[in-house]
């Protein structure tokens, strides 16, 4: 591959990312447009936002990649994916808006009235994001590697530190211009290539027939069938506890703008993910052989299929749309992390926010420096099954149930990170088989178990039930201009 | 160059809810009619999850369990690939629709209730 190719797309996404992010810093003045844009975001803008920040590595290149790799059952990625935000609709979107709350701990201290589940929550929060970036930094070390030649490395440090000093400089107000510009930039980018590819294809290399690349499974085993199942339930209720993701609910005018937010969020995601399955299909069809790095795949096919200059552009644009989506998301975590860190130790000032993002964007550098990355679409789906087992139980029961209190929010979160984190960690140590497969993927009983830890324990807790529960409830739930006021 | 605007020394709240909402009493109409509302919209959460779980539910039995399915195509594409890759995302946005309808709806009985009373 053409190395000028790659530092040039690499340079103007940057470039353009800063620029962008300064744009939106002469409006950014006080603490309340540092964390949520104070909240006047128009739902187009918001929902491109939520869509740029939330289209990852693993959108952009692990299902592309996973799809050359196991074929048909990667599709449900995409599947669990979108649908995640479909749970987000139906469950937490209008009521999250309505609690008024800024972050998830703010919004767990606020429902069960009690220091510890805040200081649990922020825990829960900052780890997890923290490992759903160091995907995203393995993803910008392989694009760096593969495209320029330059060792994988200097990816990884480029995307934290360009992405800790935007972030530290402009809070959130210039985050959301940044994220609506990254969603159309990497709907493009995609979307392009395939579709100059389809018009090429009568030219273009032979491929293999379609009943060979896109062969029928052999009947699944109860062991790959489980595997399918608790994947999707992890991709479905993962995305409502991701710390990046509820945020962006807190800029929406109203509960009833909340929901239409997520509705175009829907459609926006359903577009989109056309786009890596087909780069995946043509993949399988025509590249076969590259699935020794599959991840690869997006940034490799157009210059294999599409001849010449038009290849290189085309190239040139699928790195831009990828390291786009490296430094959209890690962004949006950073600005989540150093929210939920700065509110924790700094008492929510300006410049602890940006001694947050510094350090939210470092730590992670470390862990993925230090790791190698296992396929991007994989290890993101293990940071869902973390989140559904965890936060999730609590925000579902926190918005629907009266009856929790804070010693079962407290348990539940316990055990569910540790069965599930315990599983994930031993994982790698079982040999396949059923053993292997319900270690492997968790969230099929590690998020009923942790949900049944909550209830039960608040249950027999019950005497120190929130006080405020009914009060709080209403508020969730009712239309704004009808929420009683004193 | 302008002056930039004057510098403000700004906190973030700590504290977590401004809109305090009065407190209702336990036989207080209002009370009823928000546990009602809570649980019809959990209704509608629930129906349409648990639908689209069935639709999902449907297509793999399919899939397993009717091979004679899976020698369809269109335009050369099977029909596996079809159905998962592209033809979910239209059923995910119609529930979208229907519930973000139903939702809006239960919100407005609640507020001519609640205006009644």
């Amino acid at each position: 591959m053409n190395p000028v190719v790659g530092y040039v797309s690499i340079a103007v996404v940057t470039v353009a990312t800063v620029l962008v992010g300064f744009f939106g810093l002469r409006v950014s003045r006080t603490t309340g447009d540092f964390y949520v844009a104070s909240r006047t975001v128009r739902p187009w803008w918001n929902a491109s936002a939520i869509g740029g920040e939330y289209l990852s590595a693993a959108s952009v290149l692990g299902i592309a990649g996973l799809l050359l790799l196991r074929g048909e059952a990667a599709l449900w990625f995409p599947i669990g994916y979108t649908a995640g935000y479909l749970m987000l609709l139906l469950f937490v979107a209008a009521p999250l808006r309505r609690s008024g709350a800024y972050t998830i701990p703010d919004f767990t201290q606020a429902r069960l009235e009690s220091l510890p589940v805040r200081r649990v929550t922020s825990i829960l929060v900052i780890v997890i994001g923290w490992f759903y970036i160091v995907p995203q930094l393995q993803g910008a070390a392989l694009t760096v590697g593969i495209t320029t030649g330059l060792p994988r490395w200097a990816g990884a440090v480029g995307v934290a530190v360009v992405v800790g000093v935007v972030v530290a400089a402009g809070g959130m107000r210039s985050i959301t211009f940044v994220q609506a510009f990254q969603f159309w930039l990497k709907l493009t980018a995609l979307a392009i290539p395939v579709v100059v590819i389809l018009a090429f294809l009568p030219g273009a290399a032979p491929g293999l027939p379609t009943e060979v690349a896109l062969p029928v499974p052999p009947p699944s085993s109860g062991a790959e069938l489980y595997t399918t199942a608790s994947l999707l339930l992890a991709l479905l209720l993962g995305t409502m506890g991701l710390p990046h993701v509820l945020v962006r609910f807190y800029t929406n005018p109203d509960g009833r703008a909340a929901r239409r937010t997520t509705l175009i969020v829907l459609g926006l995601l359903s577009v989109f993910y056309l786009f890596p399955v087909a780069f995946g299909m043509l993949g399988r069809v025509f590249a076969p052989h590259l699935a020794d790095e599959a991840d690869a795949l997006v940034l490799v096919l157009p210059g294999l299929l599409v001849p010449g200059v038009l290849g290189e552009v085309l190239t040139a644009l699928v790195i831009a749309g990828a390291f786009g989506a490296f430094l959209s998301t890690t962004s949006g975590l950073v600005v989540s992390l150093a929210g939920v860190v700065s509110q924790e130790l700094f008492g929510g000032s300006v410049r602890g926010f940006r001694v947050a993002a510094i350090g939210s964007a470092l730590v992670p550098l470390a862990v993925a420096l230090l790791t190698e990355s296992a396929g991007l679409a994989g290890s993101v789906g293990l940071v869902f099954a973390f989140t559904a087992s965890t936060l999730c139980p609590v925000l579902l029961l926190g918005i629907w149930w009266r009856g929790l209190t804070a010693r079962g929010a407290i348990a539940g979160m316990a055990s569910g990170a540790l069965l599930c984190g315990g599983a994930i960690l031993v994982a790698p140590f079982v040999p396949a088989g059923w053993v292997g497969a319900l270690l492997a993927q968790p969230a099929a009983w590690s998020v009923p178990i942790a949900t049944l830890v909550v209830v039960l324990v608040s249950r027999a807790d019950r005497a120190h039930l929130p006080r405020g529960a009914d009060r709080f409830l209403a508020q969730l739930h009712l239309p704004e201009r009808l929420t009683p006021t004193r | 160059m302008t002056a930039p605007p004057p510098r403000v020394r700004v906190t973030a709240p700590r504290s977590t809810s401004r809109r305090v909402a009065a407190t209702p009493g336990p036989g207080d109409p209002s009370t009823l009619y928000v546990r009602s509302l809570i649980r019809s919209q959990l209704r509608v959460a629930v129906v349409a999850a648990g639908s689209f779980a069935l639709v999902l539910a449907g297509i793999t039995a399919t899939l397993a369990l009717v091979p004679e399915v899976r020698e369809f195509t269109v335009g050369g594409i099977p029909i596996a690939w079809v159905v998962l890759g592209a033809g979910v995302y239209p059923l995910v946005l119609l529930v979208a629709v229907l519930v973000v309808r139903a939702a809006d709806r239960n919100e407005e009985r609640y507020r001519s209730l609640a205006e009644d009373s």
